[in-house]
């Protein structure tokens, strides 16, 4: 707040108080928001190169498993078997708060399908295939838990990155301001004390000259 | 499916035939060569190999890995077309009998590609017609509209008739399952009813179909099983014919907790040498386990190829070593090209 916007008045300057003590307690309440994230992101963090290591052997195992059963059964086998699946994932979307901050929560109705389910014939559908789809399978489930530690972890780090902004600010910004606004108006107001006081006095003085 | 004639075989003519065609096969030395090779010198080696023509002719419309497989294919569909046209009589019914299993190969092919959506041309580029239904039955097939068409011409040209309440499964699912397995299953009993049991060699052939029976048995029980699938649901699966595993057996595999504890169940089977160490094995992959079983079968029809050289064996052999040949050079080129270890694409070849 700047002091020259400021009518150096009394309730100004109480005013000014009730902001200062607002402000401070905020930012002690930020700060510990902070903090509090920080923490939290560490945690999620590790979960999250957890699941970065699955996803990356997950998806080594899958592509693997394809790759043999696209050799052994041949590739026109595997697209027809793919083409013959009906059911498909489901996931379900939901939220949590971490913090007072919402973040997504994704759960997995129907990743894996039976065999029997899937759509292809049972009796000729090879052991390769087979290992192939639910390779897949797991790769999706991995995928999809990996996604909600990865959109966690980014909007843990927009949050972390918002709250040390506005602590910055209360810190280096809004509460030296609204101090120095304190300042200002606590030394108008004085002087205005001191000007009436010898106002006052002047006045006094002249009337016992009158006298 | 399949009718029986009257009419004794031309046996000498399509043996001889045969025996020209298997001496063009590659040999085991010619698969560790393309072990050593790098993609285009497996195509360049190919081409050189009798698969010429057929790489020649898909060189405009595919490449690489996917031209090496289809022109394989092809080629093995023009020659098992051609063993079907030069044969007679029963021998015929047997050799149509046993091939009819890539027109319910390309039925599926068309079937799964309708219902989701794949174009024509697409599909067409898929079918393998090694079978009974030629070119031209398949395009027909391929021009129908909807799967119910497709069923009912099927069923129309190859003589079969699904029973309505595979249909109303199959309409119930959504999704093809039940036509497919009953197909499978339709497959090997009207092969058995096709290979009458009159002399050694029809026995041999009929003994070996029943060992594929078996050893389908066994995968689709140990599939299941790492599913979690046990017990009656197993048995829906369950072809019926095999030589060792009948229903008694199957069902104790079916039963059982794991496939370790169904190894004990499994010691009394002839091909268990070939298995056992996958089954001891506390991997959850069953990919060792198949290919044992599949080189037990090759083995068992190599035990037999050279035995009573004027019967249905040599051609069966033939056929069984040429479907070999396509897979072992697609297992080569697939493997090579996606980066798998050359030792372990060594140990998917079947030699």
């Amino acid at each position: 707040m700047p002091t020259k916007e400021i009518t150096p008045t009394r309730s100004a300057l109480l005013e000014v108080k009730k902001k200062i003590k607002l402000s401070k307690s905020g930012y002690k309440i930020m700060k510990m928001k902070r903090d509090g994230l920080i923490i939290e992101f560490f945690e999620v963090l590790e979960k999250a190169k957890k699941m970065r290591g699955s996803v990356l052997s997950d998806y080594d195992t899958a592509m693997q498993k394809i790759a043999v059963a696209r050799a052994v059964e041949g590739a026109i086998a595997v697209k027809s078997a793919a083409y013959a699946l009906k059911a498909g994932p489901q996931v379900k979307l939901g939220s949590k708060s971490i913090m007072g901050m919402m973040v997504p929560k994704v759960e997995c109705e129907i990743i894996h399908t039976p065999m029997t389910q899937r759509g292809y014939g049972v009796i000729s559908t090879s052991a390769y295939i087979e290992e192939a789809a639910q390779s897949f399978e797991k790769l999706l489930d991995t995928l999809v838990r990996a996604a909600e530690v990865e959109i966690t972890m980014k909007k843990l780090l927009d949050e972390i990155e918002k709250t040390k902004r506005r602590v910055n600010a209360l810190e280096f910004k809004v509460i030296p301001e609204l101090e120095e606004a304190e300042a200002f108006v606590e030394f108008r107001l004085q002087e205005m004390e001191r000007e009436n006081t010898i106002r006052l006095k002047h006045l006094k003085k002249k009337g016992e000259a009158a006298e | 499916m399949f009718g029986r004639s009257k009419k004794t075989g031309n046996y000498a003519y399509t043996v001889a035939k045969v025996k020209a065609k298997k001496a063009s096969l590659l040999g085991d030395d010619a698969y560790a060569k393309m072990l050593m090779m790098s993609l285009p010198e497996i195509s360049r080696f190919i081409g050189e190999s009798g698969y010429q023509k057929e790489m020649a002719e898909l060189a405009g419309r595919t490449e690489g890995i996917d031209l090496i497989e289809h022109a394989t294919y092809r080629n093995m569909a023009e020659v098992f077309s051609s063993i079907l046209q030069s044969t007679q009589g029963e021998l015929r019914d047997m050799v149509s009998a046993y091939l009819t299993k890539w027109d319910i190969w390309n039925l599926k092919v068309i079937l799964r590609g309708k219902t989701y959506g794949v174009d024509i041309e697409s599909m067409k580029e898929d079918l393998v017609p090694a079978g009974r239904l030629d070119a031209s039955a398949l395009d027909k097939l391929l021009s129908l509209e909807n799967d119910k068409e497709i069923i009912a011409e099927f069923e129309r040209i190859k003589h079969v008739e699904i029973p309505p309440e595979v249909v109303n499964a199959y309409k119930a699912a959504g999704h093809l399952r039940n036509i497919e397995d009953y197909l499978d299953k339709l497959y090997y009993k009207r092969l058995l009813i096709s290979i009458v049991p009159s002399s050694r060699p029809k026995r041999l052939f009929q003994e070996f179909i029943r060992r594929e029976i078996d050893t389908i048995n066994l995968e689709t029980i140990l599939i299941l099983k790492m599913e979690g699938i046990r017990g009656e649901e197993v048995m829906e699966f369950f072809i019926d014919g095999g030589k060792q595993i009948d229903k008694k057996l199957a069902t104790q595999l079916a039963n059982a907790e794991s496939i370790s504890a169904a190894a004990n169940d499994l010691a009394q089977l002839d091909f268990y040498e070939d298995i056992k160490e996958a089954l001891d094995a506390e991997t959850k992959s069953l990919k060792d386990l198949v290919a044992g079983m599949k080189k037990y079968h090759i083995r068992q029809a190599k035990k037999f190829s050279h035995l009573y050289p004027l019967s249905v064996i040599p051609i069966l052999d033939f056929m069984i070593h040429k479907n070999i040949e396509v897979d072992n050079i697609r297992i080569i080129a697939r493997g090579i090209e996606s980066g798998i270890d050359r030792e372990m694409i060594k140990g998917l070849l079947v030699i």
